[in-house]
């Protein structure tokens, strides 16, 4: 629950349980070290104990960090399980306005986090950079007087950067997140556009922005498809040959155009765990043989299972991250509760979406039922399954996966992929802790890295 | 095709309600008649006009889960209670926002 953990042998469990075990045994030495043990008179492992679940907890009151602006959902790629994009040249269809962007950065501002992010997406960002450039100098000014922490990330493909665009970023420390889904072939097929040629602009503009705004201002985020299911050796040593520390081996959304285009169907939980195990091994072994490459979303559970922190990433908390760790500012003045609602919209389903920017106030929409339902919704602790579930201090709710697969936003756990794939994980990784000491120190380094 | 399926709940271990909510989840195969008979929770579930038999059956075996699964999700609710809302009070502690507003 705090970052402790200890693995028994089942009959010392049963001791623990029955209150058997011998106060002279190693395993009560252990067990009370990591305050799984208190003797009456103690106290200290009560006050640590509250004071890791503080630290554990401390981001949940920071309330909203992450603020995504869709500012078009114009893109120049087509691809086949994209969410959310479109082919269109009409730029008033799918862009964002200034009176839109001026009324989402109220918003922005309304929220007490400290740090503020504000992450620009699509359709592809760049398309309208003049809108990115207007609310990245509109968020500064207003800034002046407020004092927070503000970052801000553009969610590219990087086909679109010009000297100009980089030059901008540089002087506004900007992030640049993009995606890469394996070697040349594989991200073609995987991201097409005119001209097919998305893994040479890819690599064109991953090295000007490494080279203006430095190396590790760069991310890629890779998709699974169906074709990347023989090749994650291939996937990741495209990753290790352009110089990133790790991957972050993802799953497809059952949202948008993958549903669309039955790219979704095209593989089941069980067919993508062994895709993800099989990758793990072999960044286990790459770390094994003195290459130092991270397994992005084993980190983040292992942040979870070995340390006090709490990694934050909006998909797996409890309550969901929806509306107070993340919100969306669509393009049309939409407000949803995460990037997830709005590609379900897409679809034509509006359940999460709270409100608008020019309709309604912040107060209308963050203690709208509809979020204040999500919330309380999927407090994992109210779950059948999940609240007496091993796993459930590291795992979360995932609402909207839940809603677009079961109709509902709980879901039922013995049914949701979801579940499978994360506990599948869980007990994976704690296994691999088990039997392998040198994998337990490669673990403990990415869960403080993390 | 088959006409209607006979179900009992003891009324000890369900509420009606987690049943009427199950009903309603499962309205798109069939459609339940609810009533309390000596200590039980009697529905007579029947298929709606122009679901099969296969359909049908489906439609009762999600019906039960539903039963299940929303007795639970209350029990739970309720038990979890004071920590859910010391939970999402701790969320909205420093918005200056309050629900009651």
């Amino acid at each position: 629950m705090v970052g402790e953990h200890l693995i028994l042998p089942k009959e010392k469990i049963a001791e623990l349980i029955n209150h058997q075990i011998k106060v002279d045994s190693k395993e009560y030495v252990a067990l009370r070290s990591k305050h799984f043990i208190k003797e009456p008179n103690d106290q200290s492992p009560i006050d640590l104990l509250a004071l890791k679940l503080r630290t554990k907890w401390a981001r949940l009151a920071n309330f909203t960090n992450l603020h995504i602006f869709v500012v078009t959902l114009r893109c120049d790629h087509s691809c086949p399980y994209c969410q959310v994009s479109r082919q269109s040249g009409d730029k008033g269809a799918f862009d964002m306005t200034k009176e839109m962007a001026d009324r989402s950065l109220d918003f922005v501002f309304r929220s007490p986090c400290l740090g503020l992010k504000i992450e620009f997406q699509g359709g592809e960002p760049l398309l309208n950079f003049e809108m990115v450039k207007y609310v990245v100098l509109e968020a500064k000014k207003r800034n002046q007087t407020l004092g927070r922490d503000l970052q801000f990330v553009i969610a590219t493909t990087l086909s679109l950067l010009t000297d100009e665009i980089l030059d901008f970023c540089k002087i506004h420390n900007i992030f640049l997140s993009s995606s890469l889904d394996g070697p040349e072939d594989l991200h073609n097929i995987n991201r097409p556009r005119q001209g097919k040629d998305s893994y040479q602009r890819f690599i064109h503009g991953l090295e000007k922005a490494r080279q203006v705004l430095g190396y590790d201002r760069v991310s890629a985020l890779m998709t699974t498809t169906d074709k990347s299911l023989p090749r994650v050796k291939d996937i990741i040593d495209e990753y290790l040959k352009l110089g990133f520390d790790g991957i972050f081996i993802r799953a497809l959304s059952p949202y948008g155009f993958a549903i669309k285009t039955k790219k979704y169907m095209s593989y089941d939980a069980d067919r993508w765990l062994e895709f993800y195990k099989e990758g793990l091994d072999y960044i286990i072994e790459l770390n094994k043989s003195g290459t130092r490459f991270v397994e992005f979303y084993a980190g983040m559970i292992l942040t979870k299972i070995l340390t006090a922190h709490e990694p934050g990433f909006v998909d797996l908390r409890s309550p969901a991250g929806a509306g107070i760790s993340a919100i969306v500012f669509n393009y049309d003045g939409s407000v949803y509760a995460s990037d997830e609602s709005r590609m379900l919209a897409e679809m034509g389903d509006f359940s999460f979406r709270l409100g608008n920017v020019i309709e309604n106030s912040y107060e209308e929409i963050i203690l709208s039922d509809k979020l204040l339902d999500i919330l309380e919704d999927s407090y994992t602790k109210s779950v059948p399954m999940c609240s007496d579930c091993a796993f459930e201090p590291f795992c979360g709710s995932d609402p909207v996966y839940h809603h677009a697969i079961h109709k509902d936003v709980v879901g039922k756990k013995p049914e949701s992929a979801f579940c499978k794939r994360n506990t599948a994980i869980f007990k994976h990784l704690i296994q691999l802790m088990r039997n392998d000491e040198k994998v337990r120190q490669i673990f403990l380094d990415w869960a403080y890295k993390c | 095709m088959q006409s209607s399926t006979l179900l009992k709940f003891d009324e000890q271990l369900y509420s009606v309600e987690a049943i009427q909510k199950a009903a309603y989840r499962s309205m798109q195969y069939l459609t339940a008649e609810i009533s309390l008979k000596h200590h039980h929770i009697e529905c007579i579930l029947t298929p709606n006009i122009g679901i099969g038999t296969d359909s049908f059956l489906r439609g009762v075996e999600e019906f039960k889960k539903h039963v299940i699964d929303y007795q639970l999700r209350a029990k739970l609710k309720a038990e979890s209670e004071p920590l859910r809302n010391l939970v999402l009070g701790i969320a909205f502690s420093n918005t200056g926002l309050h629900s009651g507003e």
